[in-house]
């Protein structure tokens, strides 16, 4: 009687399970894609692909599992493309088959606060990397204060916030803070992930800012489309011009004018530019350069290069605005697409 | 004789009032959880919330502005999390079970030593360990992230808690039980699937119910495995989502964390579900 | 006759065939993690690497050790067992023993099973937005976070494995027994303690040693909650971290170097919880005999 039942149950689960599957061929798009990196911008991707899905029959997935993650699913050739917050280095480069960056859109990184009364916040990179290196410990510290007349500073300690986890905005900050400070430069350098000196550590974007809210003097960095959309308070920085920049979508894409290089992998922090926000940075996207690798089929190739190609477009830099991420400067769109139109599949060039 | 009769009768009501008041200080932070959960959660949760995939961060911006509820649910979510723990149950409840009855059986010996041995060993490994593995063994040679591979994740980690159930619970069960069985003349498969289970029942029910529980549960090893999906998926070979995945991306987004309690709410509902009915169904088939 | 033999002999055929599924996936684990890890040990040396507490992943000098991360582990999860034994152990007696059967039992069983399902990343929330102002407020803590704030919440996330098996073991405890014991005029209490407990022991170690495999891969929750400094950590009160959290934590943008670490930490984790299975393996002998 039981092995009856069990049986029925197992014949039971295994159609379920066939009919599950059976639907899962009748996909009634034609292609899908998958890509993997960055938590920076997966608040745009996703909002980016599903637009794009709904109108181009294509399915696409995004999971925010890191920009390491991301590059590594690319070099285990496990995704269509792989999003990351810092462009491969030359070294980095050799590693692998010839691999294209498109940037997508921009953001940046900036300096969130908790204190009480003070509304407004004049910082410059100097401080800010004194201060995450223990030398500036306490708020009416005479370096802040004589670039913040009128503000009256309490005599509290700083509480530097910084990432946990592995990340580009990490990578951005510490970039521009290596740019600015030489003693920063040769004692914790640029990186991912650091060896902070002082300080809180917490986990993601959400983590800095949920303690930077809840500690009195707490100061930390998060990405500019997190701030906004939280409306944290933050800090203004002097930028390579001597102007004090609010971080807004203008300043961010200010920071992308003057010399972009062609391959689109570049730095844009501590930019000279008069109205930019120094913290500014680009987040691409990565594809292999020749799309006929394994068993990728040309329909695949091709589909794949649509939908970057689709990022590059007015209506996708339209939607970054709407979500608090900058859109990229003409410049720079003009060399992502001639940068896409390199891409092959074999010998044939997939976009004309 | 009376005076060592009170104190003994003293020890036994302090010892209750010891337990009492344990157990009712373990419910409170569980009901401060849940509390939460319900508090912040409970609002998000209509009929769209299991039909609907998962918003984007635009759709919830917009519907804070304008003050309404975030529209969107978790369809995608469920879906792929109902896919992914059937397949993975499918495979670690028969082999779980059968490890169990094959380790109760044999207490001696070093094979099944070691055996029970890596079991509890496995049990210890970090979750987001064991999506590297599945990562190195099911999505790099299939090229692609899936479900397949979420599965296989989960599989390894549901099974030390269904083998050690299993077989700690079939070792409590009287010997008489088992030697009145066969001395009936019953094949000894027999009297393990008409005798012994139905009585480990309890135990049984409980370790899978915790097993299914824990898997439900996790993010880490979903993450390099079946990396999500904004529609809702049935191909096992596809990259598909899950409520934890959902849960991390809202956390990662700043309009959308609001989601986050939503979602565990309906996680948590689901597995009181499950509970609820695994207890009829054990009701039924007890002895 | 001759049937029941075949289709014997196929039931313990199959059975055994399950019972290697185990032995294949942990050899495999073992062995892609130890080919992961070669490129570290290789470098700092097997050793070395265990016992350095320098993490310091600056490109130029990159440093790793483990010792930081195996302290981290072990004072967060012993430290977890031993909140909640008590407590859990309170709650097997409850439901399993005084209360057994009755309606209060069974909606305590069902709450605290719930609390398996809760995802790790919700109990990491709610220990940084409700218990990380309640460690601040009561003194115990000054940044909120720590090894401490950790081990109280996986705590409460291992209860619900330590006390659901438990409970079904005691309840599992035959009746003769009991009402043999009862017979000769020992008290509710003295049951417990000289019937029970022996009956169901090996049952209820063996939920205590699955809990405390749980607490000690435990992932998302410890990292909210932890601190997540790479140094050893100078007093209970003291943030640190864990081996799986800065697995978690480093993971995504790892490479060469410092992957290479990484796996040779999940490697250690998996020796450390085969040594501590073992010592109290021996323990459990120890009181049985």
């Amino acid at each position: 009687m039981i092995k009856v039942m069990k049986l029925v149950n197992y014949f039971f689960i295994a159609t379920a399970i066939l009919v599950m599957a059976a639907c899962g061929g009748k996909n009634k798009s034609n292609a899908s894609l998958a890509g993997a990196g960055a938590t920076f911008p997966l608040p745009y991707y996703t909002l980016a692909f599903k637009t794009y899905q709904d109108a181009h029959q294509t399915e696409v997935t995004y999971g925010g599992i890191g920009s390491g993650g991301g590059i590594r699913s690319l070099k285990d050739k496990v995704v269509d493309f792989a999003a990351s917050d810092a462009f491969l280095s030359d070294a980095d480069m050799k590693k692998m088959p010839a691999v294209v960056h498109v940037p997508t859109c921009m953001g940046a990184v900036v300096l969130a606060y908790k204190l009480k009364d003070v509304k407004s916040l004049k910082l410059t990179g100097d401080i800010v990397a004194d201060i995450y290196m223990g030398k500036i410990t306490k708020w009416n510290d005479q370096r802040i204060s004589s670039i913040n007349p009128g503000v009256a500073l309490p005599n509290k300690s700083i509480v530097p916030v910084y990432r946990s986890d592995g990340s580009g905005t990490t990578f951005v900050f510490s970039d521009y803070l290596s740019k600015i400070s030489p003693s920063w430069k040769s004692s914790i350098g640029s990186g991912k992930s650091l060896k902070w000196p002082v300080g809180i550590a917490s986990k993601g974007n959400p983590g800095v800012s949920g303690t930077v809210s809840q500690t009195e003097g707490a100061i930390g960095y998060v990405g500019s489309e997190y701030a906004f959309a939280q409306k944290i308070a933050y800090a203004q920085l002097k930028n390579a011009a001597g102007k004090f920049i609010t971080p807004s979508l203008q300043s961010i894409s200010a920071a992308a004018t003057g010399d972009m290089p062609k391959d689109t992998r570049c730095m844009i922090t501590n930019s000279p530019a008069s109205d930019a926000y120094p913290i500014s940075c680009f987040t691409w996207l990565l594809i292999y350069k020749d799309q006929k690798y394994g068993s990728r089929t040309l329909g695949q190739a091709t589909s794949t290069v649509k939908l970057l190609n689709w990022i590059l477009s007015d209506e996708a830099q339209k939607l970054t605005a709407k979500v608090n991420y900058a859109p990229l400067p003409k410049k720079v769109i003009d060399n992502a697409e001639a940068q896409l139109k390199t891409v092959t599949y074999g010998s044939t060039p997939l976009l004309k | 004789m009376n005076d060592t009769i009170k104190i003994r009768i003293v020890k036994d009501k302090i010892f209750f009032g010891i337990i009492c008041f344990l157990s009712s200080l373990t419910v409170i932070p569980l009901i401060a959880i849940l509390w939460q959960l319900l508090r912040k959660g409970y609002r998000q949760i209509n009929w769209h919330f299991f039909t609907q995939s998962a918003p984007s961060t635009l759709d919830a911006m917009m519907a804070q502005a304008s003050g309404s509820l975030i529209p969107g649910g978790v369809a995608n979510g469920i879906t792929g999390t109902f896919l992914m723990v059937g397949m993975a149950a499918i495979v670690a409840i028969p082999v779980g079970i059968f490890s169990g009855i094959y380790l109760a059986d044999k207490q001696k010996g070093i094979y099944a030593s070691v055996i029970r041995f890596l079991t509890d060993v496995l049990q210890g490994t970090p979750s987001i360990v064991i999506g590297i593995i599945a990562y190195a063994w099911v999505v790099k040679p299939l090229g692609a992230y899936s479900a397949l591979a979420g599965a296989t994740a989960m599989v390894i980690m549901m099974l030390p808690l269904i083998v050690r159930s299993t077989e700690e619970t079939l070792k409590m069960l009287p010997e008489s039980l088992k030697e009145a069985a066969l001395a009936l003349g019953a094949p000894y498969w027999s009297v393990m699937f008409r005798v012994l289970l139905p009585s480990a029942f309890g135990g049984l029910f409980t370790g899978i119910l915790l097993a299914v529980s824990r898997v439900m549960g996790e993010t880490a090893p979903l993450m390099m495995t079946a990396l999500g999906c904004t529609a809702v998926n049935w191909n096992v070979l596809k990259p598909t989502s899950a409520v934890p995945l959902l849960i991390w991306q809202f956390y990662n987004d700043p309009n959308l964390i609001d989601m986050i309690w939503s979602s565990s709410l309906f996680l948590m509902i689901l597995i009181l579900g499950l509970n609820l009915i695994a207890k009829q169904v054990a009701q039924k088939w007890r002895i | 006759m001759r049937q029941e033999n075949i289709s014997d002999l196929f039931f313990r055929r199959a059975l055994f065939v399950a019972s290697i599924f185990i032995l294949l996936i942990c050899a495999g684990m073992v062995y892609a993690m130890v080919s992961g890890s070669w490129a570290g040990l290789s470098k700092f040396g097997f050793f070395h690497f265990f016992f350095s507490s320098t993490w310091d992943p600056t490109l130029g000098h990159e440093q790793y050790g483990a010792l930081s991360f195996i302290v981290g582990t072990l004072l967060t999860s012993v430290l977890a067992l031993g909140f909640c034994l008590p407590f859990s152990l309170s709650v097997a007696l409850f439901i399993g023993e005084y209360f057994k059967g009755k309606k209060v039992a069974n909606v305590i069983s069902s709450v605290i099973d719930l609390l398996a399902g809760i995802p790790s990343i919700v109990y990491g929330l709610w220990g940084f937005y409700t218990l990380r102002p309640l460690m601040q407020g009561w003194g115990l803590s000054e940044q909120g976070f720590g090894i401490l704030t950790a081990s109280l919440v996986l705590s409460i996330m291992i209860i619900p494995y330590a006390a659901s098996l438990s409970a079904e073991f005691i309840r599992m405890v035959p009746r003769q027994l009991k009402e043999g014991a009862y017979s000769l005029g020992a008290t509710h209490f003295e049951v417990v303690r000289s019937v029970m407990f022996p009956a169901s022991g090996s049952g209820i170690f063996a939920s205590y040693v699955l809990a405390l495999g749980r607490a000690l891969g435990e992932t998302m929750a410890v990292t909210m909650l932890i601190g997540n400094t790479n140094d050893l950590p100078t007093s209970l009160t003291a943030t640190g971290n864990t081996m799986a959290s800065i697995i978690a934590n480093q993971f995504g943008e790892a490479d060469g170097l410092k992957l290479s670490s990484l796996i040779a930490l999940g490697l250690m984790l998996f020796l450390i919880t085969a040594v501590i299975n073992f010592i109290g393996k021996m323990i459990m002998k120890k009181f049985t005999v």
